[in-house]
C-alpha cells in the first residue's frame, strides 16, 4: 500500500441553520475551500467519496449525484458512503483506500448534511421531524415502530455500563458537557460556544434516561472537506503533510439484542485495536497527544475513553475527575467542542473532526492548540449502539 | 400575491401535505403578503412519502400469529439451538433455515430507559419506556415498550409479561409488556 496524506481541509461553519444555503451550496463552500487549502483547483482530483446519511433530511434520494453536478466533478468517477454516525469516517476510509491502491493519485472526501429543513409544524420546531427521518434508519420492522431514539438507544448502553461498574455519574457526564461546550468557545466554527456549569447540565431538562438537554449533540447544517494525495503529490504541492497511519473498522450486530453485551461497544474496541495495530501505538494515553471523539452524547464520549483503551474497562469516568480529557490534561478529548460543542453534522462530523487533528498537527489552532502535537486520534461511530466504528492515526511529518 | 391567490395557496397545500390551515398561515403570511425583500431565503412546505403493501415474506407466520392468535413465536436455529425473537427466517451464523417454536410471552427487562422526548410520530405517547426485554425461552433482546402507571416498578431484571392489544394490525406494537405483579 502507498501512503496517503491529507493536502487540504476545509469545514462550513457548523450551524442550526444554514437558511441562505442549499444542502448543494453548503458542499460547494466546503470543497472551495478544501481547495484552496490545498492550493489546487477541481482538475487535480482524481475522484471524490461522498459522506452523505440522510436523504430525507437533503428532501433527495442520491444527493450525491447532483452534489458531484455542482462542483463540477463530472467525467471522474465518485462513490457515496453511508454509515449513520460514522458516514464520515467511513467515507475518509474508503477515500484512503482509493489512494493507497494506488488507483487514483488525488481523492476528495467531502461529507455534507442539512438535517433542519424538516419541520414539525405543529410544535414549531425541527427535532420531532429530524428524529423520524432518522428513525426511518432503525429497523422498521421492529424497532422503529416503538418510539425509540437514537438517544434512548444510547441510554440504554450507558445505564447498562453504570449498572455494571457503578459510572459514568450524571455528574461526571455533566463535565463532559461543561468541557465540551467550553472548547467550543475557542473553535470558530463551532455551533455552541458556551460556558456553562456542571449544576446547568444537572438541572436542564432531562431527554431520555440519564440524558439532559446538555448531555446531547446538537443537530447540525454543515459541510467538511479533506483532499486525500499519495506521497509524490503530497511532496509536490505542501510543507506540511499530514498522514493516515492508521485505519481500523469494525461493525457490530445492527440489532443490539443480539449482542452478548450492550454496556461495551465491541465495534468500537476492535476498530481502535486495528488503528493501533496499523499505526504501531502500544500505549494510547502516552502515544497520543489529542483525540476527537464521537460525543453524540456526555456518557458515551466516557464509554469511548475504554474502547480506545485509555484506560481499564470500567474506569472511564475517572479520566474525567483526574483531568486527563480536559484541555490541558494529558489527552485532550474533543478540543474542537465534538459534536456536543461544534455539532453533528453527520456525513460531515467525522471529516469535521480530522480537519480538527490536521488542524493542529500542522501547529495553526490558535489558543486552543496542543503544544507540539504529533498524533491524534479520530474515532467515528454511527448506527444503533455502535453498529459501525471508524478509527483513524493522523501524524505530522518528524 | 394578492388575497384570493394566497388563500388558493393555503388551499392547496393544505391539501396536498395535510397541514392544518392555521399552521400554513402562521408560518407564510408574511411571506406571501410580499413583505420579504426578493433575495431573502425561500421556504416552502414539502413531503417525501411513499405508500407500500410491504410483504413479511417468510417472517409473515409471526405476525400473523400475533394478530389472530395473540401469540409469540420465536425461530430456532436446528443446528446451534439458539431461539431468535425478533425472528430470523435464517440463522446468520449457521446459514440455516429457522423453525418457528412459540414462546410464553413473558420475560424479563435487560436495560431499560423512560425517554421524554422523542420523534413526531410518538411525541403523543411521551413519556413511555422503551426496554430491552429477553423473553423467556430466547436467546435474544427485542426492543419493547413497557406500560406501567408508576415507572420507578421498572428496572434491570424486572419479569414482565405480554398484554395484547384489542385492535391488532399485524406489528410489533400489536403487544406491549408490563410487570408481573
Amino acid at each position: 500500500m502507498r501512503k496517503v496524506a491529507i493536502v487540504g481541509i476545509g469545514t462550513t461553519k457548523f450551524k442550526a441553520r444554514w437558511i441562505d444555503k442549499t444542502y448543494f451550496e453548503l458542499a460547494y463552500d466546503a470543497a472551495k475551500s478544501a481547495m484552496e487549502d490545498a492550493g489546487i483547483d477541481r482538475e487535480r482530483i482524481d475522484c471524490v467519496v461522498y459522506g452523505i446519511y440522510n436523504d430525507f433530511f437533503a428532501r433527495q434520494y442520491q444527493p450525491d449525484a447532483f452534489v458531484h453536478d455542482y462542483i463540477g466533478m463530472g467525467l471522474k468517477p465518485m462513490v457515496r458512503v453511508n454509515s449513520g454516525g460514522a458516514t464520515g469516517g467511513s467515507a475518509l476510509r474508503i477515500g484512503y483506500s482509493e489512494v493507497a491502491s494506488g488507483l487514483y493519485d488525488v481523492c476528495l472526501v467531502l461529507g455534507v448534511e442539512k438535517c433542519n429543513d424538516c419541520y414539525n409544524y405543529e410544535v414549531r420546531t425541527t427535532t420531532p421531524e429530524v428524529l423520524r427521518a432518522i428513525l426511518y434508519t432503525a429497523d422498521m420492522t421492529y424497532d422503529n415502530p416503538t418510539g425509540r431514539t437514537a438517544a434512548s438507544g444510547f441510554a440504554l448502553a450507558v445505564v447498562a455500563h453504570q449498572e455494571k461498574y457503578g459510572n459514568p455519574t450524571e455528574e461526571q457526564m455533566a463535565k463532559v458537557s461543561v468541557k465540551n461546550h467550553f472548547n467550543a468557545t475557542r473553535n470558530p466554527v463551532a455551533q455552541s460556544p458556551q460556558i456553562i456549569t456542571v449544576e446547568d447540565v444537572l438541572n436542564s431538562r432531562r431527554i431520555v434516561g440519564p440524558f439532559k438537554f446538555y448531555d446531547n449533540c446538537l443537530y447540525s447544517e454543515g459541510a467538511s472537506a479533506v483532499i486525500l494525495a499519495s506521497e509524490g503529490v503530497a511532496r509536490e504541492i505542501t510543507d506540511k503533510p499530514v498522514w493516515i497511519t492508521g485505519v481500523g473498522a469494525s461493525t457490530d450486530w445492527v440489532m443490539p439484542g443480539n449482542r452478548p453485551d450492550i454496556y461495551t461497544f465491541e465495534s468500537s474496541r476492535v476498530a481502535a485495536r486495528k488503528a493501533y495495530a496499523m499505526a504501531g501505538i502500544k500505549d494510547p494515553i502516552n502515544d497520543l497527544d489529542l483525540a476527537e471523539l464521537h460525543d453524540a452524547f456526555t456518557g458515551t464520549e466516557i464509554m469511548a475513553y475504554e474502547d480506545c483503551f485509555f484506560c481499564e474497562e470500567g474506569k472511564g469516568g475517572s479520566l474525567v475527575d483526574d483531568g486527563t480529557v480536559m484541555p490541558d490534561g494529558r489527552l485532550p478529548v474533543n478540543l474542537s467542542g465534538g459534536l456536543i460543542g461544534c455539532g453533528h453534522a453527520v456525513g460531515a462530523t467525522g471529516i469535521m473532526q480530522t480537519c480538527e487533528i490536521v488542524t493542529h498537527l500542522r501547529g495553526e489552532a490558535g489558543e486552543r492548540q496542543v503544544k507540539d502535537a504529533r498524533r491524534g486520534l479520530i474515532q467515528s461511530i454511527g448506527g444503533t449502539l455502535c453498529t459501525w466504528t471508524v478509527c483513524l492515526i493522523l501524524e505530522r511529518e518528524d | 400575491m394578492k388575497e384570493e391567490e394566497r388563500q388558493r395557496w393555503y388551499e392547496y397545500n393544505h391539501q396536498k401535505y395535510g397541514i392544518p390551515l392555521e399552521y400554513l398561515k402562521r408560518e407564510f403570511e408574511s411571506e406571501l403578503s410580499g413583505t420579504v425583500p426578493i433575495d431573502a431565503p425561500l421556504e416552502i412546505p414539502d413531503k417525501m412519502e411513499i405508500i407500500y403493501k410491504y410483504s413479511y415474506g417468510q417472517q409473515s407466520r409471526f405476525f400473523r400469529e400475533l394478530r389472530e392468535n395473540k401469540k409469540i413465536y420465536g425461530a430456532k436455529c436446528p443446528k446451534c439451538g439458539k431461539v431468535y425473537c425478533p425472528p430470523r427466517s435464517h440463522c446468520p451464523l449457521c446459514y440455516k433455515e429457522t423453525e418457528w417454536v412459540p414462546l410464553k410471552g413473558t420475560g424479563v427487562i435487560r436495560a431499560c430507559t423512560v425517554q421524554y422526548y422523542t420523534t413526531s410520530e410518538f411525541i403523543k405517547k411521551l413519556p413511555f419506556i422503551c426496554a430491552y426485554v429477553q423473553l423467556d425461552g430466547s436467546d435474544f433482546l427485542m426492543m419493547a415498550n413497557i406500560e406501567v402507571d408508576d415507572t420507578s416498578k421498572i428496572k434491570v431484571g424486572t419479569k414482565v409479561e405480554a398484554v395484547f392489544r384489542d385492535t391488532r394490525r399485524g406489528s410489533i406494537t400489536d403487544f406491549y409488556f408490563r410487570p408481573i405483579d
